[in-house]
């Protein structure tokens, strides 16, 4: 166990003499991009509302500028996904991989939409990944519409 | 000698009159304070308001006093050499012009408002009153009760953001103060200074109706000969009109004024040296917030990187340090110093940095989601006060679009001095500057936790101190926070309602998030973290560890500058989970967002509602 943690802390160490990140830069640090940068988990569905959805998906590190945007380029012909939705995310140096996710907003409820997904820098530079076209049905409306909701406010401490 | 005898006698005097101030924090509501404009609803305003306000100017002329005790005691320093330098005490000398400038409540036409009205040290330099922080949000200026829009952002480390930049190959904006980062720094080269330009011609803070006004009450002031011997003699060499008191007792915004900006009439090269006053007083005042006053690098997160005996972290410490930078992300904008890059199936394992003094901001700007809040007392002032000026004429249709109502030059925000970033604009609505985590949970010795129910010492509960977070003060403890990054948008937990109509058996902020004020840009990293409830509590307890005035020798007692000035009182009971929740408004229909806002060229990328 005790010879785990020293490895262990070994390499960690060994890593920080190879590659650390600047402290109190004056900017968020930019990332080493991955080798070969591809999609290594999903893309998935992590929530399904009636009119709303976020799609999730992980990468290795795409490097480049600290912010990137996850984009989804959508619709309900498998042939045209010429919608759009995409929302900003920080990439983490310290961290392997990067988690994208997606809000997608405005959708019609109890519909099938075709979906791919790909990542760019916040300056537009386009990561260079792609997945595969999929798909996801909305909820059919009604369901969890509170949005006229009458509740008193909520006063228990 | 007789310098020292008077120097001794001053401290004397203190000491009675910080009792007397002890004494007199406890009285009862003052019923006779003048209520000028309250345009508010009931609830709106904390009943205690008043005597809150005082406690506070009690406090604020407290420091004062002692620190022109210091001034008259302190070895003036000698200007010599080439370029010519304040020789010796030089430092010691501008940070105390500029802290006596901060504390110095004639600063304001009521002479009621100093710049530290808003941002006492025992708060981290943020909100000094709880009960403004739990109700109002903003805080009242010097015409009473005149508010603002947000939070009061802390002074701590303030001065370390850069001047604001596009950097084209990140395609990002970093830098600037201000939640809305509207205060560049492009002039002065000092986001900071020129922050501490904003709130003295603010109209809903201190309200000169001009900035020559500062120029005037310095020439007036106690220390002024501080101010000459650091920035020249000659400096209050103008002649100012004889009207120039009666103008600068008048808030900004009066129908007076009309639009003008420079109500003191002066003779341009007078206009030069007040301009130029006004400058010294914002570097001055931004030296002081630099100095090891205000930002000394001093949490216990410090000592252990320094590896000072006593800062080892308890297993909560360095679960909570270990979580920052992993499971939770919060490294990839609070930057946290050196780390590893590890590889895949790798966890970090290791702590903060071994040789840096990390910000734990990364100096960008972010929309959080958070759902509008409708205590906000900016919301309701939208009729005229008793001087004809009306704050926010859009009433409930105003939405903050941070940074891209700035880039617009918008409402409610300033002009922008870079026509170029304008077409950023709808890459920026909804976003607020990253706020540094150093001293978010920095509360007064007497109840020395953000954190209901309060801080066990010595085996008593002595309460909490309430504070507010974020920029629009939604949030009311650091749990809160930290589950909000947690949970926002997780399915059972978010609800399409606005704040105050969570569904029957649901309990907002617990296991109901409103729906964000503005949805465009939102931050994705966060918002479904899947951290547990001790995970949660575990970075809380990392984030308290951010607090200035750490001494390894004397855990339990601050060494935070001025941090024994709060006269108030601590709160009691509660869970940090609900804190702030009997609080809680229903949210008034809204209207659509005001074309003011959300109808300024170049559009929001989606429409705003």
């Amino acid at each position: 166990m005790n010879r785990t943690f020293v490895k262990l802390a070994i390499t960690v160490m060994a890593g920080g003499l190879l590659y650390s990140i600047p402290a109190a830069t004056q900017v968020s640090p930019t990332t080493k991009r991955a080798a070969h940068v591809r999609i290594t988990k999903g893309p998935e569905m992590e929530r399904i509302d009636p009119d709303f959805a976020i799609i999730r998906w992980t990468s290795n590190n795409p490097g480049g500028s600290p912010e990137h945007y996850g984009v989804v380029h959508y619709g309900t012909n498998p042939k045209d996904l010429s919608q759009t939705a995409k929302s900003p995310i920080r990439l983490n140096p310290g961290h392997p991989d990067t988690v994208f996710r997606v809000r997608m907003e405005d959708l019609k409820p109890g519909t099938t939409y075709y979906y791919k997904v790909n990542s760019m820098e916040a300056n537009g530079k386009d990561d260079g990944v792609k997945s595969m076209v999929k798909r996801f049905t909305t909820e059919p409306s009604g369901k969890d519409d509170v949005a006229n909701s009458t509740a008193k406010p909520v006063t228990n401490r | 000698m007789q310098r020292t005898t008077l120097a001794i006698l001053s401290v004397v005097c203190l000491m009675v009159l910080g009792v007397v101030m002890t004494t007199k924090g406890q009285e009862p509501e003052d019923d006779q304070a003048p209520k000028i404009y309250n345009p508010y609803p009931p609830g709106i305003l904390p009943p205690d308001i008043n005597s809150e306000l005082q406690r506070v100017l009690r406090e604020v002329d407290f420091i004062e006093a002692k620190t022109i005790a210091q001034w008259k005691a302190s070895k003036p320093p000698t200007l010599t050499g080439q370029p010519p330098t304040l020789q010796g005490t030089g430092y010691q000398a501008v940070e105390t012009l500029g802290k006596l400038m901060n504390y110095d409540k004639n600063m304001s036409p009521e002479r009621n408002s100093a710049c530290a009205s808003c941002h006492m040290p025992y708060a981290g330099f943020s909100g000094p009153i709880p009960s403004v922080n739990l109700t109002m949000i903003a805080y009242p200026g010097t015409l009473r009760f005149r508010a603002g829009k947000r939070t009061a952002q802390r002074y701590t480390y303030s001065p370390r953001y850069p001047v604001l930049q596009l950097y084209p190959d990140q395609g990002l904006l970093f830098g600037g103060n201000f939640w809305d980062g509207r205060s560049t720094g492009y002039l002065l080269q000092s986001a900071d200074a020129e922050q501490a330009q904003h709130p003295p011609v603010d109209t809903q803070e201190m309200g000169f109706p001009d900035t020559a006004c500062i120029a005037f009450r310095l020439s007036q002031a106690v220390y002024r000969p501080l101010f000459e011997e650091v920035w020249g003699k000659g400096s209050f060499d103008i002649k100012f009109p004889p009207n120039t008191a009666e103008i600068c007792a008048t808030p900004g915004g009066a129908a007076v004024f009309g639009t003008s900006a420079t109500p003191v009439k002066l003779s341009p090269v007078d206009r030069t040296r007040a301009n130029s006053i006004y400058n010294h007083w914002a570097q001055s005042v931004s030296f002081f917030e630099d100095g090891p006053q205000v930002s000394p690098f001093t949490s216990k997160v410090d000592a252990n990187i320094q590896g000072l005996p006593g800062s080892a972290y308890s297993p909560n410490e360095l679960a909570g340090a270990i979580l920052f930078a992993g499971k939770a992300n919060c490294n990839s904008c609070h930057l946290d110093g050196q780390r590893t890059t590890l590889t895949p199936g790798q966890t970090q394992t290791g702590t903060f940095a071994t040789n840096a003094r990390p910000l734990f901001t990364c100096f960008g700007f972010s929309n959080l989601g958070l759902p509008l809040n409708p205590r906000d007392a900016f919301f309701y002032q939208t009729k005229p006060d008793p001087f004809g000026f009306t704050p926010n004429p859009l009433g409930f249709s105003y939405r903050d679009l941070g940074l891209g109502t700035f880039l617009r030059s918008g409402f409610g925000s300033a002009p922008n001095p870079n026509d170029t970033w304008k077409q950023l604009a709808p890459r920026m609505d909804g976003r607020q500057q990253v706020s540094t985590v150093r001293n978010v949970a920095m509360a007064p010795p007497q109840c020395p936790t953000t954190e209901a129910p309060g801080a066990v010492v010595n085996g008593t509960n002595v309460g909490y101190f309430q504070k507010e977070f974020f920029h629009n003060g939604y949030i009311k403890s650091l749990k809160q926070l930290v589950h909000f990054y947690n949970t926002r948008d997780v399915k059972k937990f978010a609800f399409p309602v606005t704040s105050g109509h969570c569904p029957k058996g649901t309990t907002e902020k617990v296991d109901c998030w409103p729906m964000p004020e503005v949805k465009n840009n939102i931050d994705m990293t966060i918002g479904n973290l899947g951290l547990t409830d001790q995970e949660e509590d575990q970075i809380v307890i990392i984030m308290q560890d951010l607090t200035d005035g750490f001494d390894p020798a004397h855990p339990g007692v601050s060494t935070y500058p001025d941090i024994g000035t709060f006269t108030g009182k601590c709160m009691q009971g509660g869970s940090a989970k609900t804190q702030g929740n009997d609080f809680l408004i229903m949210t008034p229909p809204l209207p659509p967002c005001a074309s003011a806002v959300c109808g300024v060229s170049p559009f929001p990328t989606m429409p705003i509602p």
